[in-house]
């Protein structure tokens, strides 16, 4: 019932999408709030390269996946007088877990099967597309992409639908992979020039992961990746999902996506060796398609650990010399720092509780051990299976050179025996406990730097952090809370009534800046009074 | 005249509806008392069919959004087959009349048409709902399902496979339901609608609240039913865990760690608190409180700047607040800035234990555990 009360607003319009079935449902619904729809929305993909203040837009803000703010408005001297811009109910029980894209002062978000557009000065709704569909996994959606003035929106029943982001209107509706198979998507797609990049997920069956690209005008697929060999090639594994949004380096032209756990999941007998391209983090042409190189996170794994967790691309020093960086906090509880020219190893350390790995090896990736494996008594795991972090967003805040990331401490049971089988989940496994603490992950030796607790159960929002030394994660009660980056410490919060499913944001608009989160299914939009931000913009002028 | 035929179809549910209607008629809209006043007056006339008018009705003013066969989409619009097995006469005039936050008021059903589409919604389509259903991976895999489970089905593969799999067996992070404790015992499916309805937001395992209606709940209801008769046909090669998957320990040696290395006996005793629990618990269910009882009870004490000390339940925790229940079973709460506390949650030593685990203790410790009948 997620999505009953936008087809209610208009019976006539209930009429048509009977009659016309679904796939028109949102075009009409549309047609009825499209006098709103506001002037200009363009975004042209060079803009992608350097986002300007006051836009957000694509899923993690630039192509880096720092999701790092170079905002300074909002301060750990002034966040305690942060206060509610607005609220935007959505009214449907899906939570938001996606990231919202903000241009020309427009927020565009998501749940399964729903897209609204809200302005981002007031939380008032411009449009909302409603697009229901019968058939695949309604789990969550993480948002849409934007490219000129179309936006990009994938369905759980596998589908890219490319709709007019002045009104919602669907422009065209393309197959990405076959929902009958098993097949669904929920990621925000990631636009490179020309190039639409979609992910899939689908790990109930036995099927490749894959990606795809779309041209952004005509819809037609202009390479496909596939993460593994077709299913049933003898003695080869399927997965490798592709579910969460990629990063993207315009000086080497390659994009770097996680992709999911090997099928069957828990049953590792019938897929012998490394089980490459799962478990992995792969560096891809846009333009062909073509693999650069792989790093594979969890060889071998038997534990559901998708490596899909944000790339994020960082240029510094390591070890003192100059490096281009890919790092990744892995739901196996393994933090990755490659070189992403070549994807070597440069450092690999645990960041909380793991003990299903026998060591490191020269290659940098862990070695799993046989006896950790499930069994038909059962395995004690750590982590358990939603990982020592899962797809919510960390941040790297480059001024003090520390990944902050959402851990879950967990421990878990792991079973499977000869009756599972060798198809979909071939197994049963059972979490015992779990926390969540906010970690500040020293990159260069891997030490944690301090840690937050966030309460028991854990949390699972994502990390924003900006220049002014802030960091912006929410608890496992639904506090969205600001820490002081350096420290950990908390300096401001404020209880949401649910937990924080989303990773935040943050923009300027008219001189202010807001951070946006989402908890349940309401958007927040966090500011100053007026009276600071007039003071911090004078601040800021004698400063230059 | 439109009554009696509705007497004679479904006697209880016209007299209780009746009957609710004079306790409580104050509060009943005037189409609702307009029906039921009807009622009244007319359930001695004769008979006349109101099936028919009713369909016209239901054609002219429902069936755009619940289809025509009565039929629903699936997750968005509910079906309203079966709808009298779940909603009184009362309830659904009073729906149409006021609508509900999914629904709106349909004012164009006047008070002279209500009885004849009641009438209507108390018989079942001619074509099977279900026949509207998309084909589910379990009709491709032989499974036969009433329409009721195979529309439940539907639902559960779009919104609950996910966490449970596709056959309700266990999948990423939610239990098996076909070895669910709470399942098992749910003989009405009541247990089943409240964890669906009302989530779980407590603790490690962690459960979204949906907004199902009463006629989608019984089709999941109808579903996992299913899928437990499935399950336990599955004999020799009956997937998941077993109980006798879980008798590899050792009984001597888990006794020995359960008075020495892992310090169990610091807490508990074989003839004082676990006495009996093997033949509570058993499997799994068993191995899952020994290694992390979920429920158990934190004490805390607060002392207030006037030094006066409050004990209790622990009752919510975060950063920033401190809650309790009282002895007298009350709520209290305090911002964790302007008092002290301390927290007695013995069940933390078992959090102590899981990094010192090996694999061997845990199949130890439960085989000496399973001895205590």
């Amino acid at each position: 019932m997620q999505s009953a009360q936008i087809i209610w607003r208009n019976r006539r319009t209930m009429k048509l999408i009977r009659n016309t079935f679904v796939l028109a449902a949102g075009l009409i619904v549309m047609g009825v709030t499209g006098p709103h729809a506001a002037a200009a929305q363009d975004l042209e993909p060079a803009q992608l390269l350097h986002p300007s203040k006051d836009s957000w837009p694509t899923y993690h803000g630039d192509y880096s996946g720092r999701r790092h703010s170079s905002l300074t408005q909002i301060r750990p001297d002034n966040v305690q007088n942060l206060g509610l811009a607005w609220a935007f109910q959505t009214n449907q029980p899906a939570d938001i877990k996606s990231s919202p894209l903000l241009v020309d002062g427009i927020l565009y978000f998501t749940v399964p099967d729903n897209i609204w557009a809200v302005d981002a000065r007031s939380g008032h709704e411009i449009w909302h597309f409603n697009h229901p569909t019968t058939e695949g996994e309604h789990i969550g959606h993480r948002g849409v992409a934007m490219y000129k003035g179309w936006l990009f929106f994938t369905t759980p029943d596998a589908h890219l639908i490319s709709l007019n982001a002045k009104d919602g209107t669907v422009r065209w509706d393309k197959t990405i992979a076959d929902v009958k198979k098993g097949y669904w998507s929920t990621m925000a797609p990631l636009v490179v020039r020309n190039h639409v990049i979609v992910g899939v997920g689908g790990d109930l069956d036995n099927l490749p992961g894959l990606l795809r690209s779309f041209d952004p005008d005509t819809g037609e697929t202009q390479w496909q990746w596939f993460a593994t060999p077709p299913a049933g090639t003898p003695h080869t594994t399927t997965g490798g999902m592709t579910w969460i949004t990629g990063t993207y380096d315009p000086e080497l032209n390659l994009i770097y996506w996680g992709t999911g756990n090997p099928t069957p999941v828990l049953n590792g007998d019938a897929r012998p060796g490394d089980n490459e391209w799962t478990c992995s983090i792969v560096a891809i042409n846009p333009d062909t398609g073509k693999l650069a190189w792989g790093f594979s996170a969890s060889p071998h794994d038997t534990h559901d650990w998708d490596a899909v967790e944000v790339p994020v691309l960082v240029d510094g020093t390591f070890h003192g010399q100059p490096k281009k960086m890919l790092m990744q906090a892995s739901r196996n509880g393994y933090f990755f720092v490659l070189d992403r020219t070549n994807g070597k190893s440069l450092l690999t350390a645990p960041y909380g509780p793991t003990n299903w790995a026998s060591g490191i090896d020269k290659q940098g990736r862990p070695i799993p051990n046989p006896d950790k494996e499930p069994k038909p008594d059962g395995r004690f795991i750590a982590p358990d299976e939603g990982g020592l972090t899962n797809y919510r967003s960390p941040s790297f805040d480059p001024r003090t050179g520390l990944f902050i990331v959402d851990s879950h401490p967990s421990y878990s049971l792991y079973f499977t025996k000869p009756a599972d089988g060798d198809y979909g989940w071939a197994g049963a496994d059972y979490g015992l406990w779990g926390k969540g603490v906010l970690v500040a992950i020293d990159y260069q030796t891997g030490k944690i730097r301090w840690s937050h607790e966030l309460g028991p159960g854990g949390s699972g929002a994502g990390v924003l952090t900006t220049d002014s030394g802030l960091t912006f994660s929410g608890d496992g009660e639904g506090n969205i809370i600001a820490f002081d980056t350096s420290n950990g410490k908390t300096l401001w919060h404020a209880g949401t009534g649910a937990g924080m499913q989303t990773s935040p944001i943050t923009y300027e608009l008219d001189g202010r800046q807001y951070v946006v989160s989402g908890s349940g299914g309401v958007l927040f939009a966090w500011v100053l009074p007026r009276s600071y931000a007039a003071h911090s913009s004078t601040t800021s002028t004698n400063a230059h | 005249m439109r009554l009696l035929l509705k007497l004679k179809m479904f006697p209880g549910t016209a007299v209780a509806a009746a009957a609710a209607g004079l306790l409580c008629g104050c509060v009943f809209l005037i189409p609702m008392r307009a029906v039921l006043a009807a009622r009244a007056g007319q359930s001695a006339s004769a008979a006349a069919p109101a099936v028919s008018a009713g369909a016209a009705v239901y054609d002219r003013d429902c069936s755009i959004c619940h289809g025509k066969n009565r039929e629903g989409i699936p997750s968005v619009i509910p079906p309203l087959t079966g709808l009298a097995h779940h909603m009184t006469d009362n309830q659904i005039a009073q729906l149409i009349h006021d609508g509900n936050k999914t629904m709106p008021p349909v004012p164009t059903v006047t008070k002279d048409e209500l009885p004849a589409l009641l009438a209507f919604l108390h018989t079942e389509p001619a074509a099977p709902a279900a026949s509207e259903v998309p084909v589910t991976l379990d009709a491709r895999r032989g499974l036969e399902l009433s329409p009721e489970a195979a529309a439940g089905g539907a639902l559960f593969q779009q919104n609950c496979a996910f966490c449970h799999g596709r056959d309700a067996m266990g999948g990423e992070t939610g239990p098996d339901l076909t070895r669910s404790k709470l399942v098992l015992g749910d003989k009405d499916g009541s247990q089943i609608a409240k964890m669906v309805r009302q989530g779980k937001t407590d603790g490690n395992k962690k459960m979204p609240a949906f907004n199902f209606s009463a006629p989608e709940i019984a089709g999941l209801v109808a579903f996992i039913h299913a899928r437990i008769e499935a399950a336990n046909s599955m004999k020799g090669g009956r997937r998941g865990v077993d109980v006798s998957d879980l008798q590899t320990g050792n009984v001597e040696l888990g006794k020995k760690y359960f008075n020495g290395a892992g310090g169990c006996a610091k807490c508990h005793s074989p003839t004082g608190d676990l006495a009996g629990i093997a033949s509570r618990l058993e499997g799994l269910q068993l191995e899952e409180r020994m290694l992390y009882p979920e429920n158990a009870k934190s004490t805390v004490t607060v002392t207030l700047p006037s030094g006066k000390k409050i004990s209790g339940t622990l009752a919510y925790r975060d950063e920033f607040t401190i809650g309790l229940k009282d002895s007298h079973g009350v709520y209290r709460s305090w911002t964790t800035d302007s008092v002290k506390y301390t927290i007695d949650s013995p069940v933390e030593a078992h959090v102590e234990l899981f990094s010192r685990y090996t694999d061997d203790d845990i199949h130890n410790l439960m085989a000496y555990i399973q001895t205590l009948h």
